[in-house]
């Protein structure tokens, strides 16, 4: 067991924390923009999948992992615009709509992936690491903190970003009352459509670049249905957080931490079953719902499609 | 008058009978992920392909179907003439039986041992363990950092198998020699990031040679194992099963045990004809080569001649490896004492 208790395994765990984090961090950011505005997005999976498959390609034939990173951004927003016309536009039903975009994302990418790709499942190097300059070198966090990819720092930045905007902004009054009482603003001039329909295409660019990060950062390759449920992690995250952008930051870090933890167990030789050290991630997420899912606020006219005029 | 309709009607059934028994012209497979994943996937359909031809029987491929609910296909398969319907994963054997009893027509599982139902539900729970007995005795052989990992996306009968012949295998060549092991999800067998990152986290934790049993989430193994060096400098290597992936290798690809599955399914074709379908599973070993390693440049000569003399052993009966499919066994091989 000491014999586990090393820098570079600790570092490691941590990293894998942060690294299983940081797609559920973006594709819960991009939620919670959906559901303030009204629109609740269950397609967030399908997006992420289609933004890993177009990200991990872009990437692998520019050589480029910014560009693929766009790429991924554009494959989120693709399957975001038909949510957008079906759901806002045409007023169709957002749950069904949502498991929809799902199943035909994940078809699309595994048949994609099997005509280009299976039969020489390329891979991409390792990603490039930026340091932070006098604290890469602490001991165990240094490297896993302040060692990562750009991609990450960017994250996070877009969580305070994020969080400003809603408190701080005219904007983001507007996404809650559209949200919350979407008459109200329609009365005040805003129009509802255009902001839910921006607030959708900006959740599949999240949710895009989320699979993005998985594909290139996470595997450094595309697999068919590789999300495993991220998408549908971050709708939950999303929910709990109460509209508050570091509670998904928060969110997301716990379930990353139970991910790596089950490696730790596992590694250093727990005599727990691993069928329970394997439950730890996703009981985790139902102690936190169990202890907050009371407390979760939603918006007063989520899921429901917003026709002018009608009472 | 009577008597003759009554005679005629015993010797149609006893005819349709004896057809029924010989009748075997179309067989399906289904796999749910596509033929072409250098593994399970792909070693099924293969096999698929060869015992086809050596018998004569037209072969249906029903590819890329998930890891859900196949009823849907079954019966599309069968109204389509399948004689024989090969579900080729662990989630399918729920529903497999089921298809067979609803529509008559013969399937085999997996993983089932006790699912037996003769001439209806036949099971294949298949083991390398002594072709990954061999893979561990080349692991300790070969470490520099004393150290090596069993990563799985997943607690299968067969993979629990190899796992703990790996693990013995490794203990019997040297018992100072650690095994690490970890479990990347309960059914993660695409999880390619999970793969990755738990890959990564047993290289830090020592080891130099991951044996790794993933289906997809085996590329994110890989991609770990070529991307981090192991804690002594060395390159990491990586010990494959099921599949031949020296394509795709990088210099990292230690061995592979690989299978071939056409003598069970040429079997099941031959069972059927007469009339033994579902009275018993089958095997694969060293024996006929239905188990093998893979050589490959990252091991030298002379060891290869030393694993191929254990293989000897084996076959002779001299070393004999028993297959353990429990994953608390497995775990209690492999857990650290300290």
């Amino acid at each position: 067991m000491d014999a586990l208790l090393t820098d570079a395994f600790l570092s490691s765990l941590l990293t894998g924390a942060i690294v299983a984090a940081i797609p559920i961090l973006l594709a819960g950011l991009g939620e919670q923009m959906s559901e303030k505005a009204g629109v609740l997005n269950i397609g967030i999976e399908g997006m992420m999948l289609m933004g890993a498959y177009i990200g991990f390609l872009v990437a692998f034939e520019t050589h480029s992992i910014w560009l693929g990173f766009l790429g991924g951004i554009l494959g989120g927003m693709m399957v975001s615009a038909i949510m957008a016309f079906l759901c806002v536009r045409l007023g169709l039903n957002q749950i069904v709509i949502g498991i929809g975009l799902t199943i035909g994302a994940e078809g699309l990418t595994a048949l994609l992936h099997h005509f280009q790709f299976s039969r020489t499942y390329p891979r991409l190097p390792a990603p490039v690491r930026v340091d932070v300059p006098g604290l890469t070198d602490l001991p165990v966090i240094g490297s896993s903190l302040f060692g990562r990819h750009p991609i990450v720092y960017l994250a996070l930045l877009g969580m305070i970003v994020l969080a400003l905007l809603y408190r701080r902004t005219n904007l983001g009054m507007t996404l809650r009352a559209a949200g919350e009482k979407p008459s109200a603003l329609d009365v005040a001039g805003g129009s509802v459509g255009r902001l839910r329909v921006a607030a959708v295409m900006f959740t599949g660019a999240m949710a895009g670049l989320g699979g993005a990060y998985l594909a290139n950062i996470g595997a450094g390759l595309f697999l068919p249905f590789m999300t495993g449920g991220a998408g549908f992690i971050g709708i939950v995250l999303a929910m709990l957080a109460r509209g508050r952008p570091l509670w998904v930051l928060i969110g997301a870090l716990i379930f990353g931490a139970a991910l790596s933890l089950t490696t730790a167990l596992q590694v250093a030789g727990s005599n727990i079953p691993t069928d329970v050290i394997q439950m730890l991630p996703f009981a985790a997420v139902m102690l936190v719902l169990v202890l907050f899912g009371r407390r979760a606020k939603l918006p007063a006219a989520l899921g429901i499609a917003y026709e002018r005029g009608a009472r | 008058m009577k008597t003759f309709i009554l005679s005629s009607t015993i010797g149609a059934l006893m005819l349709s009978g004896a057809a029924i028994a010989a009748d075997v012209d179309t067989i399906a497979i289904l796999t749910p992920e596509q033929g072409s994943d250098y593994g399970w996937n792909q070693q099924g359909v293969d096999a698929a392909k060869a015992a086809a031809a050596a018998t004569g029987v037209e072969l249906i491929i029903a590819e890329g179907l998930g890891y859900g609910d196949v009823r849907a296909p079954m019966r599309e398969l069968a109204a389509e003439g399948a004689d024989l319907m090969l579900a080729h994963a662990s989630g399918y054997n729920t529903a497999g039986p089921e298809i067979a009893e609803e529509t008559g027509v013969p399937v085999a599982i997996v993983d089932t041992p006790d699912g037996l139902k003769l001439g209806l539900v036949a099971d294949y729970t298949l083991s390398g363990h002594e072709g990954a007995y061999l893979a561990g005795r080349l692991a300790a052989k070969m470490t520099t950092t004393g150290t090596v990992g069993i990563v799985v996306s997943g607690e299968p009968p067969s993979w629990n198998s190899q796992s703990a012949g790996f693990a013995e295998g490794v203990k019997a060549e040297n018992p100072e020699v650690k095994v690490l092991y970890s479990v990347i999800g309960p059914a993660a067998y695409s999880d390619a990031a999970g793969g990755n990152r738990v890959t990564t986290s047993v290289i830090a934790a020592g080891a130099d040679i991951i044996f790794g049993q993933g289906n997809g989430s085996s590329f994110g193994m890989i991609q770990a194992v070529e991307n981090n060096k192991a804690t002594d400098g060395s390159d990491v290597l990586f010990i494959d099963v099921i599949g031949d992936k020296s394509d795709l290798d990088q210099g990292h690809l230690l061995t592979s045990v690989v299978w071939d599955m056409t003598p069970v399914y040429t079997a099941m074709i031959e069972d059927l004809r007469a009339d033994t379908f579902g009275s018993h599973g089958y095997a694969i070993g060293l024996a006929d080569d239905s188990v093998k390693l893979l050589k490959t440049p990252q091991m030298d000569d002379a060891v290869w001649a030393e694993i191929m003399a254990l293989r000897e052993q084996i076959v002779a009966g001299d070393i004999t490896i028993e297959p353990i499919f429990d994953a608390e066994d497995v775990r209690a091989l492999v857990t650290l004492a300290e």
